[in-house]
């Protein structure tokens, strides 16, 4: 511990310590513009610059780390003017407007520290040359004129997110912000996750939907989880008299630390379908709007019949999108009311199929998404991380210049390949054969015949047995969507290797509650076979093509859904829901976290929740309901610790 | 011992600032209690005393040669220069131009208009010639800048008030926040 003297108080802080962290630690607030929480140190802004006693020259605190019985001054005149001088000469550099740009007011961090040194003009002109505005990209402008050059972009996409789009072009002066080698943004490398968005100090890099709708001091901001898959990022919605302004990742999350992708950030503001807003009915053939009292009594009138009766009558799908405890009565509705044989959820298996044998025999073994963070060797098979989940491919790409090896295992060239030299594509469905080549090479043995099953070289599988058995900290990131009738002996063959090379397993599963589906063995293929009623629990989930075909014949359909499409469109009754941005709900992560989503909008008047749905459901067909959600999806053995 | 002296100009601005000092409603009456307003653009006088006036306020930016001269003559003849409102502390709207040249500005102006005909560029030596739009502080040295598009009737009272008191007004916070 080193002991310093911050504006006179004295504190310890540990060895490696910044002066900004240690100033921090006093309480002492030292103003910054390149620096970010998130990111390393950069040193590029010069705002931070304070005295310390003995050095020659002002010393930027972001970078500097203390030393032993430091003294450090941060308010002299020599410092105030200092700061007054860096941020005149970050004026005069490029074209600082705020009477217009959508962040002045309060969300501009070069706006706010110009007032905080009670800048009241630019001491400096500005050249007046003019830079160029980049709108080429669907989610977000790059506009240059109000660019500070801090570089947090280029960190965050190369630090936070391991995609290297952004980097900055020539010097001095003509120092420019570019995606890959100079080209438009819209036609770059760029994954749209909007990372750089949201950590940009100025209005330089502006999402379109939020631009002029609302800045940190006009919204309302509501933490909760994002719903777009099972790895549960933590997000905070900002919200204005109940319009969903913009969603940001949550910088304090514990699960990605700030980072999203686009399937979190914009997808969910790029709604184009339209809301179910009243109960509907299908009077003489076509759908009418009617009262809640009449709707639900018209699906109890055709579904109580079909209580207990001895064939399969009744056919029932939930979406994977649905709270925990919605599933949970959902599944006593209908598995055990109706006692049906065809309860699923609309994954129907797809991304945990066969996992659930697994665990019914070993128990838990699969580990914590957060052990993507200290592997040393990382192999994917049976998913791609750059299409879904992509935040734990964000874990995986950003960790390549520290020295990770990735082998990304997969039918076809694919998204990671521009990020590592072990790329390897197989031939389609040979993941059994890779696996068991991969085997037999770990221990020495002729591959000969399987390497060719798989379309590689025996030297080619050699070398990633090399890598396996000289990793120490190894992660095997697996889907089960191999495209092969034995996906239950291709994951045994990848368990049986796993324990052979000492490596982790993770698996991202499916949806939200993909992992809560298969706990409560939701898990079939969803047939029908003179079903004669069918209810959809879809909530705001957009139906598969090949669901909507399904449900065709069926006699009766009752569908809960938030939002209008070719599947209510044929329903018989329609039940309008919450979306996920308007409902509480409990969901667990692909590694087994439980996490509270909050709602931060209020629905229509007529829509209820998905969850008061299942509830009314179950009061008119008389079922006492069990509540006890946390304890039902433990009764089975899961593949990874739940809780 | 007399009130003290005020004068106002406004130059390549929209006289928004004026429309904003005139915003401080029954307030002007206090004001105009404690100082001698000489002249400006919305009263019978237009330009400062000969003999010199306490304070000159100029809102808007330089674009040409007469705003030149519009901001030399208050300078000469003020103790306290205020440069009031965006035009005149930053360049503001009208420095837009600046982007481009100014041949290129003449002639979208007076040729190139959808609804000109047989348009020209004129070239009468009385008319100011157009320069880059630049803040007052480019021409004449200034003593208070008030940021604001316009500054809100709060900000131009507080300056007026502290200013006739024989106070120098300091912004900050409210006084200084984009609004």
């Amino acid at each position: 511990m080193y002991k310093l003297k911050i504006n006179g108080n004295e504190i310890e802080v540990p060895e490696g310590t910044t002066v900004l962290k240690a100033a921090t630690l006093a309480g002492v607030e030292i103003p910054t513009l390149c620096d970010h929480p998130a990111l390393e140190p950069y040193g590029g802004c010069r705002l931070c610059l304070v005295e310390i006693e003995g050095a020659r020259t002002l010393q930027p605190a972001c970078t500097l780390p203390v030393s032993n019985n430091m003294v450090i001054k941060t308010q002299t005149e020599k410092v105030k003017s200092a700061r007054k001088f860096v941020l005149s000469m970050i004026f005069s550099e490029r074209n600082h407007f705020c009477p217009y740009c959508q962040v002045s007011g309060s969300d501009c961090e070069l706006q706010n520290a110009a007032y905080d040194e009670g800048m009241t003009h630019w001491p400096i002109q500005p050249n007046w040359q003019p830079y160029q505005m980049d709108a080429s990209h669907p989610y977000f402008v790059l506009e240059h004129n109000r660019c500070i050059l801090c570089r947090r972009c280029v960190r965050a996409c190369a630090e936070l997110v391991g995609n290297f789009t952004l980097g900055m072009e020539e010097r001095g002066a003509n120092t420019i912000l570019v995606a890959d080698l100079g080209v438009p943004l819209g036609s770059s490398s760029c994954i749209s996750c909007g990372v750089c968005v949201q950590i940009c100090p100025t209005g330089a890099l502006i999402d379109r939907w939020s631009a002029y709708r609302g800045q940190e001091k006009d919204v309302n901001k509501t933490k909760t989880i994002c719903i777009g898959c099972s790895i549960g990022c933590g997000i905070e919605v900002l919200h204005r008299d109940n319009n969903l302004i913009k969603i940001n990742g949550d910088w304090d999350a514990e699960i990605n630390g700030g980072v999203l992708c686009d399937v979190g950030r914009f997808i969910p503001l790029d709604e184009k379908r339209n809301r179910v807003v009243t109960p509907m009915v299908r009077k003489d053939g076509t759908l009418k709007a009617a009262t809640w009292e009449e709707a639900l009594s018209v699906v109890i009138d055709n579904f109580k019949p079909l209580v207990d009766k001895k064939d399969d009558e009744v056919a029932a799908i939930a979406s994977t999108r649905l709270p925990a405890d919605v599933l949970y009565y959902f599944k006593q509705i209908f598995s055990e009311k109706f006692d049906s044989g065809m309860i699923t959820s609309t994954e129907e298996d797809r991304f945990t199929g066969a996992l659930s044998e697994f665990s019914d025999k070993r128990g838990p073994f699969e580990s914590k998404l957060s052990d993507l963070h200290d592997a040393d060797t990382i192999m994917t098979i049976g998913l791609d991380l750059t299409k879904d989940h992509q935040v734990a491919g964000f874990f995986i790409k950003r960790l390549i210049p520290k020295g990770l090896q990735v082998i990304p295992v997969s039918y076809e060239a694919g998204g990671m390949d521009a990020f590592t030299s072990h790329s390897t594509v197989i031939n389609q469905g040979k993941d059994l054969a890779f696996i068991q080549a991969l085997d037999g090479a770990v221990l020495g043995d002729n591959i000969d015949a399987l390497a060719e099953k798989t379309g590689l070289s025996s030297q080619e599988i050699l070398e990633l047995a090399k890598l396996l058995n000289t990793s120490e900290k190894l992660v095997f990131v697996y889907g089960t969507d191999f495209e092969t009738k034995q996906k239950k002996e291709t994951i045994q063959a990848l368990l049986n290797l796993a324990e052979k090379v000492n490596a982790k397993l993770i698996s991202p599963k499916g949806k939200a509650n993909s992992l809560v589906a298969e706990q409560l063995r939701l898990n079939k293929s969803f047939k029908l076979n003179g079903h004669k009623a069918a209810y959809v629990a879809l909530g705001d989930e957009e139906p598969s093509q090949t669901l909507i075909k399904k449900l065709e014949e069926i006699p009766f359909l009752a569908v809960q859904a938030s939002f209008q499409s070719a599947l209510t469109a044929k329903a018989d009754v329609v039940l309008p829901v919450t979306t996920w941005l308007e409902q509480d709900g409990y969901y667990v992560t692909c590694d087994g976290q439980v996490q509270l989503a909050h709602k931060s909008l209020q629905a229509p008047v007529d829509v209820k929740s998905n969850k008061e749905v299942v509830l009314a459901i179950a009061d008119l067909l008389k079922i006492i309901l069990n509540p006890v959600w946390d304890k039902a999806i433990k009764l089975e053995k899961s593949v990874v610790e739940i809780g | 011992m007399s009130k003290p002296k005020v004068a106002t100009d406004w130059m390549a601005g929209c006289a928004g600032c004026h429309m904003s000092l005139l915003d401080i409603d029954e307030r002007i009456l206090q004001v105009l209690e404690l100082v001698d307003l000489r002249a400006s653009p919305i009263t019978d006088l237009k330009e400062a005393d000969e003999t010199g006036v306490d304070v000159g306020v100029l809102e808007g930016g330089i674009n040409n040669t007469a705003n030149e001269h519009q901001a030399k003559l208050m300078r000469s003849r003020c103790k306290y220069l205020v440069a009031l409102g965006d035009c005149a502390v930053f360049g503001g709207v009208p420095a837009m131009r600046n982007f481009f040249t100014i041949e290129e500005t003449l002639r979208r102006a007076y040729i190139e208009t959808e609804s000109t005909v047989d348009g020209f560029i004129p070239t009468d030596p009385e008319l100011g010639v157009p320069t880059r739009v630049r803040a007052v502080q480019e021409v004449v040295p200034v003593d208070l800048h008030v940021p604001g598009c316009p500054p809100s009737a709060d900000v131009i009272f507080h300056v007026l008030a502290e200013l006739a008191q024989g106070r120098i007004p300091e912004l900050k916070d409210e006084n200084l926040h984009w609004h």
